[in-house]
């Protein structure tokens, strides 16, 4: 396994990350070798559909996995210098929401509906910080006006359900901003949104980061979400990460056939109308990853070798990292390219 | 082209009760006064945001949801008939599709009994005909034969999703209402799902009303499309012409907010400020004026409801401020306006296309 | 002779017990959702022990005349061998009448338990007739017929009974069969109605009436299905509670009525004796608290078998 090398001053380092869960139907391997750094004050995207491993990846990181689940042996996690995997549970808990914080897809279900979300984020500063009860309760109404809640005292008053889907998610993000971590992971953060409110939170985090000068670990099925936040991208498929660019590079030189496929899936706002082109099949089940290349009996390109073997992650470019066999054969792309060519022209 | 589907000021209140008895103390505005047609083989593309009304207009279209008020006429055929000889006859050719392709399957059926369903609700056939039918339909939409066997949990999304086409086109529809159905799918699936309901309009000459939020999905779907906000159609327009050069800053601000897959393209946004107004207590006058960035925005779109009206050739938007309109400068006037109609396109969009 | 009887009846119970198993085999492996809920329950240690439990004592119910060992009405030997505690000739003891107390549990059990099906049968039978007419109907309907729910169960069901009792007297077992189902229904329409109101919103029955679906189909194929599993669970549960029920009666002296022996009437003839004829109450107490367990045990199972949110698999 090539994995990318680190440059120094990475903030966080994940390092051959394997999640496993063992279920009755067997192993899934739900998270799969991951290997990335996370540069201070970056934001990196990971991008893939569900099952995929995405939230998984951001769990482990956490040390947030539940029985059957188990991190394995083997897999490392440092972040700022030290092994997170290594560290006792409760120091562990000292940096969960102090110094890595995370906010989820569904605020609902993240908040607790019998506490004022005022008294829930300054929980957060009496918990991690000692700060006295006045203290905690106004860095919580500081917090609110940050997030851009209007009328944020008499807001910090509020119980989680008087407040709209966006506003939620302003507080979920309050919440986790309370102790000024240096990483943020926000795991599907606007899926549950409307896109006119999904466009004042992606705005808003974009301004919290520079304001608080923490890193982003964005997990989306949105590739249009990661190609306005992101710097880099992480591309993941059955449990490993399959491409790897900065987000210019990625859009314009997709190297791997899965980021392709996707790209050319998706409908994108002001283009030409044509068929959509599609991915076969679907994801495998975590508990069934195909042997050699796992996306081959989905590719468009496939042919025996990774039907055989399994590809390792290849440079194909400046910072540019590929899970293909094609970057060793790059002619068999144009010619499978002439051969559906020939076979859409005959039909 | 004529039109196969006609909607006249269609109105769907939900009463709001309270008591033991429930007695009515308000009412969600949920659809409020919608009027439009939809042409024999086009696709009509609804969209807004959640909240605004377009899965409650689909299914009052249907009777799935008793309307209000309004007219809703099929081919010819008054919809909101009180017959119901009449309306079992109209659901043959009307049918819908869902965005959940979990909760509308009965897990308790197996796929063929679920496919085979409006077969005998109809007495389209019966028997070894309709089991060749159910096979012969399940090969239409992608999936296998033999499946016909297997109950709904043993499939993905896409696949379910496709066991929901199937059935609805077991009646042999030429109308079809297509609420969300791709918005619970992944990327990849998607393409599939939508490819697959291009495919079958083409074949079979069908007529979609297409809801959905994802304004990418359907700009590339829809022939037309009709934009919803708080139970108002705010603006509608045959695609290209919606998608290049809306009029409605509603419109704009949503074009605008849509997340564009191209770095290279990073655009100038329309940020619209604060949440969308409960509809049990929308705002007087234009839904959409409290958030409105519109340069000549004033007192009088607090005032005046917009009507939709032609604003060019197939275009229409409902806003007193974007000429033409017919609400007069003199009534503007009166209502309290400070600001003369005038034209906006705003940058972001302007530098779009 | 009689020890060869009791263990036919055991190995026919277990019998029964074994042909069940290969028949929920077979339907498991037929997938869908009823066959992966049995296959469920058959991994459940007490469920199925609980289940072998009641299979004998049906067993022995359908069978009182052959596992009898004496006729349960008559009085064998008034001077000699009344109220005799346990012996190998009477290992139940004697009554003071100097009936063999074994050969009426036997009978008892007939009596108890075919009272108490029926009479749960009979009230699911209403409660789901009247919950899903009340949650398919809704409006104003509905918010009537619940009202009429909310002020039957205000009154206690024990009391309830006794006014009719106090009204009638004594009752056939017939009646007593109608008056325990038409007063126990009340809170499974309840709960069916509650099923049936989130089922009717389902997309899956929004489908159905989009294909044109009569309101008779919709109730059978799409509702009814999904509300089964909450009431064969209630059910279940509730057949424990009609045999405490009965067995209180009958010790009262209002429900099944001497010299016809059910489980309750033999521990009241035992009380009602100054001298305390211990092994008339601990018998058929025994087999009340015994009967009654393995039902709920087995509720419980069926409850965690049959739980939608398990049928449904993402």
């Amino acid at each position: 396994m090539t994995a990318p090398d680190s440059r120094p001053p990475a903030l966080l380092t994940v390092r051959d990350l394997r999640t496993y869960f063992r279920t009755d139907a067997g192993v899934a391997r739900a998270v799969d070798g991951v290997s990335f750094d996370v540069m201070p004050r970056e934001t990196i995207g990971i991008v893939g559909e569900s099952g995929c491993g995405k939230s998984v990846t951001s769990l482990s990181i956490m040390r947030l996995i539940r029985p059957p689940g188990t991190i394995e042996a083997g897999s490392r996690v440092e972040f700022e210098g030290r092994d997170l995997l290594a560290l006792p549970e409760p120091e562990m808990r000292k940096i969960r929401g102090n110094r890595i914080a995370m906010i989820f897809q569904e605020p609902m279900t993240s908040l607790n509906p019998v506490f004022t979300v005022g008294e829930q984020i300054a929980e957060v500063a009496r918990v991690h910080a000692n700060a006295s009860r006045k203290d905690a309760w106004d860095r919580a109404v500081e917090m609110l006006q940050l997030t851009g809640i209007p009328a944020p005292a008499q807001r910090a008053t509020e119980y989680p359900h008087q407040l709209s889907g966006g506003m939620r998610q302003r507080v979920m993000i309050a919440m986790a901003l309370v102790m000024d971590p240096a990483l943020l992971i926000a795991d599907e953060p606007t899926t549950a949104l409307d896109v006119t409110i999904q466009a004042q939170i992606l705005e808003l985090l974009q301004q919290l980061q520079e304001r608080f000068a923490m890193s982003i670990i964005l997990i989306t099925h949105d590739l249009g979400v990661i190609a306005e936040m992101a710097q880099r991208v992480l591309v993941m498929y059955a449990g490993e990460i399959v491409e790897q660019a900065s987000v210019g590079e990625l859009f314009a030189r997709p190297h791997h056939p899965y980021t392709e496929g996707l790209l050319a899936a998706m409908p994108t706002l002001g283009e030409a109308r044509s068929r959509l082109a599609v991915i076969p099949g679907t994801v495998p089940p975590p508990t069934r990853w195909p042997a050699g290349c796992r996306f081959h009996d989905r590719c468009r390109y496939a042919w025996e070798r990774p039907e055989r073997d399994h590809p390792p992650l290849f440079e194909v470019g400046p910072a540019h990292w590929s899970r293909c066999f094609l970057a060793e054969e790059p002619q068999r792309r144009t010619q499978a390219k002439d051969a559906s060519a020939i076979a859409g022209g005959s039909a | 082209m004529s039109s196969l589907l006609s909607v006249r000021d269609l109105v769907k209140h939900f009463p709001i009760t309270r008591g033991v008895f429930g007695r009515p103390v308000g009412a969600v505005r949920a659809v409020d006064g919608i009027s439009f047609d939809v042409k024999q083989g086009e696709t009509l593309g609804l969209v807004g945001e959640s909240g605004c009304g377009k899965t409650t207009a689909g299914r009052a279209i249907l009777r799935l949801i008793e309307p209000t008020s309004g007219q809703v006429t099929f081919d010819g055929v008054d919809v909101l008939s009180r017959d119901p000889a009449r309306l079992r006859a109209l659901r043959r050719r009307m049918q819908i599709v869902f965005q959940d392709p979990f909760s509308s399957l009965n897990p308790r059926m197996t796929v063929g009994a679920i496919v085979r369903e409006g077969l005998i609700i109809h007495e389209l056939a019966e028997g070894a005909a309709a089991h060749a039918r159910v096979k012969q339909l399940l090969e239409e939409v992608g999936l296998r034969p033999e499946y016909a066997t297997r109950y709904p949990h043993e499939f993905s999304g896409g696949q379910r999703q496709r066991i929901g086409i199937a059935r609805a086109l077991a009646v042999e529809p030429s109308f079809i209402v297509c609420d969300e159905p791709v918005s619970a799918l992944d990327v990849s699936v998607q393409a599939q799902v939508i490819n697959l309901l291009q495919d079958l309009q083409r074949d079979r000459g069908l007529t979609y009303l297409f809801i959905a939020h994802d304004l990418s999905v359907v700009e590339h779907v829809a022939t037309r499309v009709a934009v919803m906000y708080l139970g108002h159609i705010v603006e509608l327009a045959g695609a290209e012409d919606l998608y290049a050069e809306p009029f409605m800053p509603y419109t704009q601000a949503l074009l605008s907010a849509v997340p564009i897959p191209d770095p290279q393209k990073r655009k100038q946004r329309i940020v619209l400020t604060g949440d969308v107004p409960s509809p049990a207590n929308p705002p007087p006058g234009c839904p959409f004026h409290p958030r409105c960035h519109h340069p000549a925005k004033d007192a009088a779109c607090a005032r005046i409801t917009p009507p939709l009206e032609t604003k060019a050739d197939g275009h229409l938007a409902a806003c007193i401020k974007q000429p033409p309109t017919r609400i007069t400068w003199e009534e503007q006037l009166a209502a309290g306006a400070t600001h003369r109609p005038e034209r906006y396109v705003p940058l972001a969009l302007a530098a779009r296309s | 002779m009689m020890l060869v009887r009791w263990a036919l009846a055991i190995a026919l119970s277990a019998a029964v017990a074994a042909a069940v198993g290969r028949l929920w085999a077979r339907m498991g492996a037929g997938g869908g959702p009823w066959g992966t809920a049995l296959a469920r329950l058959r991994r459940d240690r007490g469920g199925m022990v609980a289940l072998h439990f009641l299979l004998f004592v049906a067993t022995v119910a359908l069978f009182a005349r052959w596992l009898a060992p004496f006729d349960p009405n008559v009085q064998l030997d008034i001077i000699n061998l009344a109220s005799r505690p346990p012996s190998v000739a009477h290992p139940f003891g004697t009554d003071i009448y100097s009936r063999d107390v074994l050969s009426r549990v036997v009978h008892g059990t007939r009596i108890s338990l075919s009272v108490a099906c029926l009479a749960i049968l009979l009230s699911i039978t209403v409660g789901t007739a009247y919950g899903t007419s009340a949650g398919y109907l809704g409006g104003r309907a509905d918010a009537v017929m619940m009202r009429v729910i909310d002020a039957l169960l205000s009154i206690p069901r024990i009391l309830m009974l006794l006014a009719i009792f106090a009204l009638w007297g004594r009752v056939s077992l017939g009646a007593l069969v109608l008056i325990l189902g038409l007063t126990g229904w009340f809170a499974t329409s309840r709960l069916v109605r509650a099923q049936v109101l989130s089922l009717k919103t389902e997309e899956m029955v929004v489908a159905a009436r989009a294909l044109g679906a009569r309101h008779r189909r919709i109730v059978w194929r799409h509702i009814l299905p999904g509300v089964t599993s909450t009431v064969v669970v209630a059910a279940t549960l509730g057949i424990g509670n009609v045999i405490i029920l009965e067995a209180g009666l009958s010790f009262l002296g209002v429900g099944v009525q001497p010299p016809t022996a059910s489980w309750g009437n033999i521990i009241s003839d035992g009380a009602s004796n100054v001298a305390g004829l211990w092994w008339m109450s601990l018998f058929p107490g025994l087999a009340i608290v015994l009967t009654v367990m393995a039902f709920n045990i087995i509720g419980d199972a069926l409850r965690d078998a049959l739980d939608p949110r398990e049928i449904q698999p993402a």
